[in-house]
């Protein structure tokens, strides 16, 4: 069981949530601009990918830094810290031919939840 | 998982309607949740992934129907039975006692 949080922190925490920022010593695997391929996994367990981005193509804007991976701590599999990404999705990449020109969703997403598009 | 909570790009529910003013909590249990189920993250029983995770697990359709901090209820009574903490029997008993209390 993790350490219980100290009484006198327990209104500090409720009124600013807990960061879960984490220090990372791999190297980002991308950087702005990379084309870059949500991946199409379908676990049975906890995952951020969102199913409308899975095999969609973005561009990465920008790295947030390291987080820790909610996929492995929602299972009791540890904090697995990795890269998280600012990636930019059009509109028509998402929802074909007839959606709004200009429209576009950037979603942070972790390392391992893209790979590089020329990969396919 | 491939559940009822990753609603993106799903149609037919309708404009999201915005209450004006709206209040933190809309019934005093909602606080009582809130501040349980936070309580318990703070002693350690689990983290706010688990929660995340105990909720998408929800029955689809009792989750579409249900106020938001329900989800929370949800997850937390799933986790503490799970993990032993308070089991579905000790909740039963406690509502049943309750549910006696009410109606005297």
């Amino acid at each position: 069981m993790m350490p219980a949080l100290p009484k006198d922190m327990v209104a500090l925490a409720i009124k600013t949530g807990a960061s879960a920022r984490a220090e990372l010593k791999a190297p980002p695997r991308f950087k702005a601009g990379d084309k870059v391929v949500a991946r199409n996994i379908n676990p049975a367990t906890h995952t951020r990918l969102p199913r409308y981005i899975r095999g969609k193509q973005g561009v990465v804007q920008s790295n947030r830094g390291g987080f820790v991976f909610a996929d492995t701590r929602a299972h009791g599999l540890g904090d697995q810290p990795q890269h998280v990404y600012s990636v930019r999705f059009e509109a028509h990449a998402l929802w074909g031919a007839d959606a709004a020109p200009h429209d576009a969703v950037y979603i942070d997403l972790w390392e391992s939840y893209i790979e590089p598009a020329s990969e396919r | 998982m491939n559940g009822i909570h990753d609603l993106g790009g799903m149609q037919g529910f309708g404009p999201v309607v915005r209450e004006k003013n709206e209040p933190v909590f809309h019934a005093d249990w909602e606080r009582h949740v809130f501040a349980m189920l936070n309580l318990t993250m703070a002693a350690g029983q689990y983290n706010v992934d688990e929660v995340r995770h105990s909720i998408e697990r929800m029955p689809p359709a009792e989750y579409l129907t249900s106020p938001y901090y329900e989800h929370w209820l949800y997850g937390a009574e799933n986790l503490l039975d799970r993990k032993g903490v308070v089991t579905r029997a000790e909740l039963a008993q406690r509502i049943a006692e309750l549910t006696r209390k009410g109606q005297t």
